[in-house]
This record gives structure tokens, sequence and C-alpha cells, in this order.
């Protein structure tokens, strides 16, 4: 039960956009869609060769027994850490690493509470408000070209960072989604998802649209089509977001249970649950926006050429 | 001509001060609204309002009078209940726009999200673009007019009203078919777009209900029938009442519908007993009532004006329509007799309850029966209704006989239908949908008056974190003995679980979140001041009770209460029936069996050796059973059993 938002900035030149701001911006707007916890997808330069991790570590003498047992873990994988952060309840680290991801991810599970890996994807959750969460992160200083966003009301899972979306895809780089609504055919789905191999981190139903959307993208299904499928394979009420590295992506059940509204110009796509978001962005003006019909899906890719 | 900022100023204070400029006979400008929640709600005087930009969900619900102009889009809910006054929304419109109105007219110049119109009773919807899935969902009157396509499914469980499309028509809705369009309807319509200056040159199909789900279509045959109370009484396989059951299902092919709750035994109060030797009675202080503070206070926790009760009681909800008017008019004046609350039920507030009860709360469920702004504003409490504890997860059932052209009227439907109320709110999917629910009743009433739900005890425990998130001012808890007017009989016998768990579920789902500070009301099956005590000690605040109080007003418990020929005259809508009522008699035996009550949770609060009833806690209490104690974790003592018996002999 929750607000979702995104935006993309199309142009490669909007590489310095304000993402980090536009996001804190439209979750504030909707933040009584859900109160208990805020998180960001946030997508930072990339490193050939190199891997961002973060995990929620949680405080105290636990924290630091946990990025104990990270570093002892990366060491494991002759991963070298450049560049570490700890804050509020996470650890973040960039290393140098060129093994099997899926292993890797899956081994660096056992560490700690793992947040997200990839070369540019960092997801940065936590309890409160987007304001809260910005407080300790500085999602304002962030820049970039795009990124998705989730205010959490939590329901029937725990009020907890790791139960905070947006929720990444594990063992898989770059992918994650953002879902408002319940998704009823959760366990029959993990549980087909789980005999090819995969891992969940949680038991959050949501968790499942990132897994599923990142095996379709194993087998080589394009991101169209795999949200496609998703409105035919997943039962329940959803409008969910998905990022990778730079494309965004949005899919809606056809009971049109769960809000989602649209604008888009020459330069942006910006999706949010409700208007009010959206009009955050733009104080003032009267927006052209859109509604996604029910059962409908669509990307957007940002322009890499310069 | 006044002006208002949204930039500089709050939704709530802008609110505020249009229902001042409303006062005055002042139109408004509104700014930069940028799509706000909730503008314009609750405005009950006929002034014209410019919203100069986008507004966001429930922009001119539950209104009267107000016509307002937006300049680009809304979000859900559009005009949300109006009565009166008309909305023009120069851009497009989100999900169920025009939902529930009473006779307002809504125009949207572009398109229209999904379910447009749900449970709408009167007045007109236009929409001059493409309406979405389900238009026309679940509505009872007036008439949707789509001059683009219209969408998949539209008509869907209609009732009544009228759809015209101009554009494609997508699958049509169960029980929707196409007919004759009239010339003089047509006119009708046609002059409604040249009043709205919008140019039309198409032509019109037009929807109407097909009439195969309105009425059940066969109905019980009458026969000398067997009590429901025996079915669970004989163990035998094969009893008499099973194969009565089956004889009557062989004949009407379906489930049966009856009155009242559960009857098959279950874990309840009962087997719960006091730890202490008390006894009460002959010997009990004829003092003991002013010796014990009995007062209770429910609904204040975030600064609305809180329902004040002599004493931590309240009479369950229970509408007019299930009950007799007379019947509600015995339970509103014993309830200001008895200085505690009455409640509207489903189906609207009548100015003779409003008169009589001192304090009243209003029921809102998802039909939207008998709901408008005026009651709202004159209740002392309002109460989202998202389940009951006789039926979790279904909506009311009032059938035929019930429906007389009043009850009809009052509810905005067709007299003469089998009504089965919608199971979920249009606007209600979700937490996130509810909170903003519940902003909007706020908004309507200045934050005076308390909202609380009523939750079905189902999955307490993740309910009422929601609802404590979610803000309200209190919860009524019903468990699986509540009963209810019309319900099939398994649903009243194996959906929901019982008032012992509810309470317990909710009291620990509270603790986890830190969420005690949010009382609760608890109801289902509470039968006297005993149960009372041990409902509070076990972490209610007050409790409620409906049949106990329908029965200390002559209910002689047939559990024949869907038929409408109640003899006692207090389930029925038949004249006939209802004059062998007593209004001022049923009023006082319905106020003595309150003032037992009183008697009852003083004696024992005082035996106990509290002075407030909210003092007795879990450590006075024992369970009976090995059920009892597994759901409660109070220490199993049987050896009680005795005399938990005496206790009741004697009061």
């Amino acid at each position: 039960m929750c607000g979702i938002a995104g935006i993309l900035y199309k142009s490669s030149t909007a590489a310095d956009a304000m993402v980090g701001k536009a996001l804190i911006d439209m979750l504030d707007g909707c933040q009584h869609r859900g109160p208990d916890s805020t998180g960001f997808s946030l997508y930072r330069e990339s490193h050939p060769g190199h891997l961002r991790l973060r995990f929620i570590v949680g405080d105290g003498d636990a924290a630091h027994e946990a990025i104990d047992r990270v570093k002892a873990k990366l060491a494991e994988f002759q991963a070298t850490i450049v560049e570490e952060e700890h804050k509020g309840s996470s650890y973040a680290a960039m290393v140098k690493f060129d093994g099997d991801l899926q292993k890797f991810a899956f081994e660096m599970e056992h560490a700690a509470k793992l947040s997200s890996i990839g070369e540019s994807l960092d997801i940065i959750k936590d309890l409160g408000g987007a304001h809260d969460v910005d407080n300790v992160y500085k999602i304002e200083e962030f820049h970039g070209t795009h990124g998705i966003g989730h205010v959490r009301l939590a329901t029937e899972s725990d009020v907890a960072p790791e139960a905070t979306h947006p929720f990444w895809a594990t063992g898989f780089a770059d992918i994650s989604i953002v879902h408002n609504g319940q998704i009823t055919n959760y366990y029959k789905m993990r549980r087909r998802l789980e005999k090819q191999g995969y891992f969940f981190n949680t038991d959050n139903d949501s968790e499942l649209i990132a897994v599923y959307l990142a095996d379709k993208l194993k087998h080589g299904i394009t991101l169209k089509d795999a949200l496609k499928t998703s409105i035919e394979d997943l039962d329940g009420t959803f409008s969910f977001l998905v990022s990778t590295k730079d494309e965004i992506g949005y899919a809606k059940d056809r009971l049109a249970a769960k809000p989602m509204v649209k604008y888009e110009d020459d330069n942006i796509i910006a999706i949010a649950s409700e208007e009010v978001s959206l009009n955050r962005l733009f104080p003032g003006r009267a927006l052209n926006t859109s509604e996604p019909a029910p059962g409908t899906y669509d990307t957007w890719q940002r322009s890499t050429s310069a | 001509m006044a002006t208002i900022d949204l930039s500089v100023t709050s939704v709530t204070d802008a609110n505020a001060l249009l229902r001042k400029y409303g006062a005055d006979g002042v139109d408004v400008d509104v700014l930069n609204p940028d799509a706000r929640h909730h503008i314009g709600v609750g405005l009950t005087h006929p002034i014209n309002v410019h919203i100069k930009g986008s507004a966001g969900y429930f922009c001119g619900g539950l209104t009267d009078g107000p016509r307002f102009v937006v300049d680009n889009n809304v979000g859900w809910g559009v005009g949300d209940n109006m009565l009166r006054g008309s909305i023009v929304v120069n851009g497009n419109a989100s999900a169920i726009p025009g939902v529930a109105i009473r006779g307002a007219e809504i125009v949207v110049k572009g398109n229209i999200g999904s379910r447009a119109g749900q449970v709408m009773k009167e007045g007109t919807l236009l929409a001059c673009g493409n309406a979405n899935f389900m238009a026309g969902y679940m509505m009872y009157g007036g008439r949707l007019i789509i001059l683009g396509d219209a969408g998949e499914k539209v008509g869907q469980d209609m009732t009544g009203g009228n759809i015209y499309v101009a554009g494609r028509l997508g699958e049509m809705g169960t029980d929707a078919m196409l007919t004759d369009l009239p010339k003089a309807e047509l006119d009708d319509i046609l002059a409604f777009l040249d009043k709205y200056k919008i140019p039309f040159k198409g032509t019109l199909q037009k929807i109407v209900n097909a009439g195969k789900k309105l009425r059940y279509p066969r109905s019980e045959p009458r026969r000398r029938a067997i009590p429901f109370f025996d079915s669970f009484a004989d163990n035998a396989y094969w009893n008499a009442k099973v194969q009565e059951d089956i004889h009557i299902k062989s004949q009407i092919g379906r489930y049966r519908i009856r009155g009242y709750g559960a009857t098959r035994p279950m874990p309840h109060l009962s087997d719960i007993a006091f730890k202490k030797d008390i006894a009460i009675g002959a010997g009990t202080d004829p003092d003991v009532i002013s010796k014990v503070n009995m007062k209770t206070e429910v609904g204040g926790r975030s600064g609305a004006n809180p329902l004040k009760l002599s004493m931590p009681v309240m009479i369950a909800p229970m509408s007019y329509g299930a009950l007799s008017k007379s019947a509600k008019l015995a339970l509103a004046i014993a309830s200001k007799l008895s200085g505690i609350s009455e409640n509207t039920g489903e189906g609207g507030m009548s100015n003779e309850q409003r008169a009589e009860a001192e304090q009243l709360i209003y029921q809102c469920l998802s039909g939207r029966l008998g709901w408008n702004i005026h009651d709202m504003q004159r209740a002392n409490g309002l109460e989202i209704y998202i389940s009951q504890g006789a039926k979790p997860g279904l909506g009311g059932q009032l059938m035929a006989k019930k429906v007389t052209p009043e009850i009809a009227r009052i509810r905005g439907i067709p007299a003469g239908i089998d009504l089965r109320s919608p199971s979920r709110h249009p606007d209600v999917l979700g937490a996130d949908d509810l909170v903003i629910k519940v902003e909007e009743f706020r908004e309507a009433t200045g934050y005076r008056v308390p909202v609380s739900v009523k939750l079905g005890a189902g999955r307490v425990r993740d309910d009422i974190k929601i609802a404590w998130k979610d803000g309200f001012d209190f919860v009524e808890l019903d468990g699986m003995q509540g009963s209810t007017g019309a319900a099939g009989n398994e649903v009243l016998e194996f959906v929901g679980i019982p008032t012992l768990s509810a309470i317990q579920e909710a009291r620990d789902a509270l603790t986890e979140v830190g969420g005690l500070d949010m009382p609760i009301v608890l109801m289902g099956g509470i039968k006297d001041g005993i149960d009372a005590v041990k409902a509070l000690a076990l972490g209610a605040h007050a409790v409620a009770v409906g049949t106990s109080a329908i029965i200390a007003g002559g209910c002689i418990a047939c559990l024949q209460c869907h038929v409408g020929s109640c003899v006692t005259g207090i389930a029925t809508q038949d004249p006939e029936h209802e004059k062998r009522y007593n209004v001022p008699v049923e009023a006082q035996n319905i106020h003595h069996y309150l003032e037992s009550m009183r008697w009852q949770i003083a004696a024992i609060t005082h035996a106990l050796g509290y002075a407030d009833p909210h003092q007795v806690s879990r450590d006075d209490l024992v369970a009976l059973t090995p059920e009892a104690a597994a759901i409660t974790r109070l220490p199993y003592h049987p050896e009680y059993r005795e005399r938990e018996q005496d206790l009741r002999r004697a009061s």
C-alpha cells in the first residue's frame, strides 16, 4: 500500500539532472500514501569492472559485525574495496569485481541484508519520510539521468528498511522495481522461480516482480515484452515501475485498481501515483498529464548518444 | 470575488475559507491548486468556485450546491456524493468520477477514468472524451453520457439509471443491455449538452439494466422452520436440521439467507472467568454505581469532539431498513436515557432518530446508501464500514420486501429489488486510498467529528495496524458472533473469527506498533455487563450491543429478520407488523436492560477492587477452556467454571 514515482531525463546531455531532488519532491507529494518508510533507486556513474553494493546493516555493534562479515566475504571473492560509506542503517561499497555476479550476489546475501548490486544502481531505503531519508543519505545531492522511488505503508509485512521498496532483482545488476498493490499469485510464482534457482531476499510480494522481470531479461526478452507478459502472469492489483541502467517502464493491471499518472515532454518522462506528485516538479502549472489505461505497459530509454 | 492561493494556504484552511465565502455568497478563484486533494470538500452553498489548474482526489466531494470549474485535470472521485450543483472539468478526470452523486451535474471535457459513476444515484455525469473500464459500475440511478468510446464492461452490475454512448462499445457488463432511445430522452440530453455548450453531432446508444440479477430467482418455501440453533445442538450426522437444509436448497438452488450471527458454539467471553472470587447480587452495596467511574470518552485522539458515554457501552450499528423506523426510534430514545451513543447503520439517518439520539454515529458503507454531507455535519461520529463480524468481506443484504418506496428514496435506489450492497468501497481499494478518504471526511466536517472504522474480524492483526496508521479515532471491532439482518447461512457460521480472538489479535497488533492510544470498541455477542468487563480487561475501551438491545426491545430470536414479516415489528417495513411495536414501552425496556449492564459493570469493577472498569486487566482473568486459553494466553483454570456460573446466576 504505497505511492510510487519515477523520472527519466531523455537526453544524455542531461546526465547532470537533479534526479535526487525531483524524486524527493515527488515522494514528499504523495507521502500520505505511505508514511512508514521511503526508498530510492538511483543510477550512479558506472566504472567498468566495478560494482556498487549496498547492505542494510542496522546500527550499533550489530552494524559493525555485519560490515566485518561483508568485508570478509568480499575478500573471499577477491573483490577489492575502492570506496565505502557507512550512513544511517546502511553500508555501501564500490568494489573491483569481474566474476559470476549471481553466485557472488547469493553469497553476499549471507553476509548481510543486501539492498542492491549494480554497476550503477544504488538502492537507498530507510524508515521515515522522503525528507528523513534525504537528511541521512543526502539524496538531494544526487544528479543523474533517471531513478524511481517509493513511499510505503506496511500492511502485511514488517516496518523495516529491508521491507522497504525499491526491490532489487537479486543476482541481476541494475534492475529494480517499485510497486503499489498486491500480487495474489505470489507463492505460486515464487515457487516457480525458486525452482529455477532464483533467490528471494524477503517475503514481500513486490520483490517477485523484480525477479520475474530479471528472469525474462536474462532470457533475452526485452523489458517491454517482459512488462507485457507480466500483466498476463501476475495476478492481483498492481501499478509498478521498473528501472534498468538506461530505461524505465511501467505496467498496470487490468482492473486499474491502483492509480498512475504520467507526464511527458521533450525532456522528461515522469510517472507517479498521483498528479499532485507530478505537479511538485512544476509548481503553479497546469500539466498535460494522462492516465495509463488498465492492462497497459510502456518503456522509455535515455538517449545514449551525445 | 475572492481569491485563495494554495501555494500559501493549506487545503484545510482553504476549505474553511470557502465555507465562509459560501455563507457570504462570494465567488472564489482558487490559484495554484497543483493537483492537491480535497479542494472544496464539504461546501454547502451555491457559489462559483474556479480552480485555476488541476485538482486532486475528491474535488468538490461531499457538497451540496456549489458550481465548480476546474481548468485542468482532476484526480479520483471528482464530485463524490455531490447533491446539487455542478463541476465542469476542462481536462481529464481520473478514476470514479461522479461516484455516488445524488443530483449533481459533472461535465468532463476530456477522458474519464475507470468505474465512472460507480454507485451514482441521481444526476448526470458527462464525458466528452472516452470512458475507461467498467463505466457505470453498480450505478443505481441517474444518467451517464459518454460522447467518446465506452471502454470494456460498460454498465457492469448496474441496477438502475441510463448510460448513453456515442462512440464504440466494448464488451457489455454483466446484466446490462442495449435498448431503444426515446426521442424525449434524446432531446433532454441535447438540451443538457447545449446548456454546457458542448457541440455534438453523433448518435447515441442507450444501455440499461437487463434485470436478470435484481432479485433472487426463487424464494425459500414457507414452512415451519427448524431453528438454526438446533443444527449444532444435535450431534447426529444427518439430523433433522441438516435434512431440512438440503430440502430447501433443493428447491431454491442457492445458499440460504437468514438473520442473526453464528449459531454454532465457539470460544467466547463465557469461556473466561474472573480470577478473584467475587460475589455480586443481593449483598452488593446498593450505592455501587456512584462508587465506580464509568464515564468513557471515545474519539478524541486527534482533536475531534469525542463521544461522551456515561458508561463504556454503545448501541451497535443497525440500519433503518433492516429494522423498522419504530425499532430504531426506541433504540435512539434508550441510548439517550442511558447516556450512550446510537448508530445509524447502513441506509441513512432519519430526522426522528437524529432528534431522539443525543449522540449519533453515522455509518458510511460501500453503496453510499443514504449518505450525504448534511447528515455528516449533524452527526456526532462518522464510521467507515469496511466489514462486519457476521459476514466479513461482504456487503449488506436487504430483501425486496423491505425495500419499500420510502427506504428506496432515502437510499437512492430502485424500490423492490433484493438489495445486495457492494462488498467494497469505490474509493477504498487499499490502505493508501483509505487515508485519503478519512481526510475527506475530516475536511467535510471541519475536523470536529471523530472518524472511526468498523472492521469485521478476519485478519485483525493486519487490519488494526492499518486502521492505526490511517489515523482513525477509534475502531469498532466486530467478531463472528455479531448479528446481521440478512446473510448467507454458511457465511454466518463459517466466515470470520470469534470476538475473543479478535480482541486478542487487535491488542497484540496495537502493542506491536505502539498504538494502544487508539480505542477499540468491541462488539459481536456481548450480552451483558459481565461480558463487557471481560472485554475491557482484554483490551477493549468500550463495547457495543446490538442483538441484546434488540432482544431487550422485544425480539424473539427467530432468525427470520431477512423475510420482512417480523411478528414483533422490529425487522420489518410492513406497517401492519410495525404497528405491533410499542415505541415508548420498548424504549424503556432497552433502557432498563442498559441500566442492568451499568449495574453489573459497576458491581464487578467494585468487587474486583477497582474504581474504574478500565482498570480491570488481564491479570484479573483466567481461561476456562483450552481453546480460550490458547486464544488469549490467559492461564487455564477449568475449576473456575462453577464460580463463573454463580456470578451469572447472581447478577
